[in-house]
């Protein structure tokens, strides 16, 4: 039912530290901003070793000193609490006109996690919600993170999927404000599994579920050279 | 979405703030939502500070047109929270004091009143909330209000406001214009066909015998200009498009209803209203007839648990809902029209529920009120069937037994998809329905 959407997928083969991600999103998002009614895009990156908070987030979360955080630790205008990023964990920020998908924050949400769901159910894996705890489960475990932005419906920020990082960085936090509630990773349900091959899935799973039809940019799109 | 949790302001009180500007932050789950100023102007007043949740539709903050106007609106408005907070030894003189000294020093203020006082229909509600508008000569009003009156020549200064803290609304020009109030800006028509009382207003306009002049239809745009569509009016194109995936069929019915509208003025002093009338006699008929209260869907057909009629309402601001009557075949007329007043007050206020206009089984379009003859409907996504009614008028009738008589009546209109309902299901639908109408409709209050 949905007609396909117009959208810029940027997918950058290296790593990319938060800040120049973030400062893509806001680009993106000015555009749209500027021109609701123009491409929306598709940002897919893994981040270098940091830590985020959202708008509301609480330090007590934290289990270091944020004046020295073990990695660059963000303020960032997304909702949620503190998470952490790191290579091997695939991060998807779709700017979108969310007035084109509904104009309802918490189904942008459950849209996110389905889109995640899709991911596993191609791999096989039986991923689940939880009422009430924004987030994909595997087993008990966290596996996928959720935390979105909007001005005037237009989204930034999104989701962290592990693939195969290094879990040991989320001891430094309760991520998502939660204890007891273990982090997990796919590459432990599915040995060898590589972000690379993760991107494809979940770059596909976005693009249906929001209708998209993913193209590159154009010269005049770019956002880096 | 019912309530946010306001994660931040991002603009103290005093703090000029420009149109589009952010002005705070809300959250609801782990989505942030920047709340923006629609209108340029002061943040005045925070009724609501940081940390705390708000229903969807609470006022928690006052913005001002001018520098000017913040003591003022800092005086009369945070009743609620300053005062209330503030001052705990005498609770019940709170309320009124702020009130009064705002209005009577203003020179403005007489005049005003001297003006309004003329139109019937100018009620003496606003008295308390125009403190702000008039304290200081200024203006507050809804960026529709502006428009209009620049589109109806009215002059908003001498104008009453009647919204939060005097702002002027819509109604407020249309009612100063002489425009005929008859179109409320929830135009939903509580009487379908009026057999008398307020079709008169229409009827007379046309007729050119009414005092006003010829009034004006309504648009969102001036002429020349391209008005991109906001929120509800994308959510209204997406509807419409979704509805060209669903083959949809026609069928039509002449109801007779002299002793359906006996029978509404009869109750009509009960406060039963056309609209719950009508959903109730839809409602059993279709408790009746479940294959026209069922659905597509991907599994197979689906048949609701419940009737539950929504009724088509047009929003002064391009929106379209579809407020939602549950259960009707099974609610007394009494409640269903205490039920329908308070959806269309809510939905005036945009404070419905999604599951108050998202939940219906069926739906009811009513054009009645304004003459109209016949029309088809579009259906709504995720249901079956809407019914189109038109106007009751006399008709010329020839009974089967040869004779000739002049009766009231009014044709309906079903569309349904027919991968679900078929032209027999839809047909014996509206012959129960007319049925029910023509020989029986006080059944409908038991």
């Amino acid at each position: 039912m949905n007609s396909r959407l117009d959208a810029i997928l940027f997918d950058p083969t290296s790593i990319v530290p938060f800040e120049l991600a973030w400062g893509w999103q806001r680009v993106l998002q000015a555009r749209l901003l500027a021109n609701p009614s123009g491409p929306e895009a598709l940002l897919l990156v893994q981040h270098p070793d940091c830590y985020t908070l959202g708008r509301g987030a609480s330090e007590q979360h934290l289990r270091f000193d944020p004046a020295a955080p073990p990695a660059p630790l963000f303020r960032i205008d997304r909702g949620g609490e503190v998470t952490h990023h790191l290579p091997g964990q695939l991060v998807a920020y779709p700017v979108l006109n969310l007035s084109r998908h509904g104009a309802d924050l918490h189904l942008y949400l459950r849209e996110l996690e389905g889109a995640v769901l899709d991911v596993l159910a191609v791999l096989g894996l039986a991923g689940e919600r939880i009422e009430g705890l924004t987030g994909v489960w595997l087993e008990g475990q966290k596996v996928a993170a959720f935390g979105v932005g909007a001005r005037r419906w237009i989204s930034q920020h999104g989701l962290a999927l592990n693939v195969n990082c290094d879990l040991r960085g989320f001891g430094a936090i309760a991520p998502c404000g939660l204890i007891n509630r273990p982090v997990g990773r796919l590459c432990d349900w599915i040995p060898g599994l590589l972000p690379e091959q993760v991107q494809p899935l979940l770059q596909r799973a976005l693009a249906s579920r929001f209708g998209l039809t993913l193209r590159s940019p154009t010269l005049a799109e770019q956002l880096w050279r | 979405m019912t309530e946010g949790k306001i994660v931040e302001w991002l603009k103290k009180p005093g703090d000029p703030v420009a149109r589009g500007e952010s002005v705070l932050v809300v959250e609801s789950d782990k989505a942030d939502m920047d709340v923006e100023a629609f209108q340029e102007g002061f943040l005045a007043a925070v009724l609501m500070p940081a940390g705390e949740s708000a229903p969807v539709g609470e006022t928690i903050g006052l913005i001002v047109e001018t520098e000017a106007e913040i003591a003022a609106a800092q005086a009369s408005a945070p009743s609620s929270s300053a005062a209330a907070v503030a001052a705990p030894p005498k609770p019940p003189a709170a309320a009124t004091p702020p009130v009064k000294p705002a209005a009577e020093p203003a020179p403005a203020a007489t005049t005003v009143e001297a003006s309004v006082a003329a139109p019937p229909a100018a009620a003496p509600v606003a008295a308390m909330s125009n403190a702000t508008t008039t304290a200081n000569g200024r203006l507050v009003a809804t960026p529709r209000a502006k428009k209009l009156a620049k589109q109806l020549g009215v002059a908003l200064e001498t104008l009453r406001g009647s919204g939060p803290h005097g702002r002027i609304q819509a109604e407020d020009v249309e009612r100063a214009s002489g425009q005929p109030v008859s179109v409320p800006r929830v135009s939903e028509g509580s009487s379908a066909y009026a057999p008398a009382g307020a079709a008169v207003t229409v009827n007379g306009a046309a007729a050119g015998a009414s005092p006003s002049a010829t009034p004006l239809g309504q648009a969102f745009g001036s002429p020349g200009e391209t008005v991109a569509f906001n929120t509800l009016q994308q959510a209204v194109i997406r509807n419409m498009a979704a509805s060209l995936t669903v083959p949809c069929f026609h069928v039509g019915y002449t109801i007779s209803t002299d002793r359906f509208d006996a029978f509404y003025k009869q109750v009509k002093a009960k406060g039963v209203t056309m609209t719950a009338l009508l959903a109730k006699a839809v409602a059993v008929v279709l408790a009746r007839h479940p294959q026209v209260n069922a659905a597509h869907s991907e599994a197979g057909m689906a048949y609701p648990a419940s009737v539950n009629v929504a009724v088509a309402v047009a929003m002064d601001d391009g929106g379209l809902l579809t407020p939602v009557l549950a259960n009707a075949d099974k609610t007394d007329l009494y409640s269903l029209s205490r039920s329908w007043a308070d959806l269309v007050a809510r939905s005036r206020t945009k404070q419905l529920k999604p599951a108050e206009y998202s939940t219906g089984t069926f739906t009811l379009s009513n054009l009645g009120m304004y003459g109209v003859d016949r029309f088809d409907a579009i259906l709504p996504p995720g249901t079956g069937a809407i019914l189109a009614v038109a106007a009751s008028r006399p008709c010329v009738v020839a009974g089967d037994d040869g004779s000739i008589s002049v009766k009231r009546q009014m044709q309906v209109n079903l569309t349904a998809d027919h991968r679900v309902i078929y032209g027999t299901h839809g047909a014996a639908f509206l012959k129960d329905l007319a049925a029910l109408i023509e020989t029986n409709p006080e059944s409908l209050a038991l």
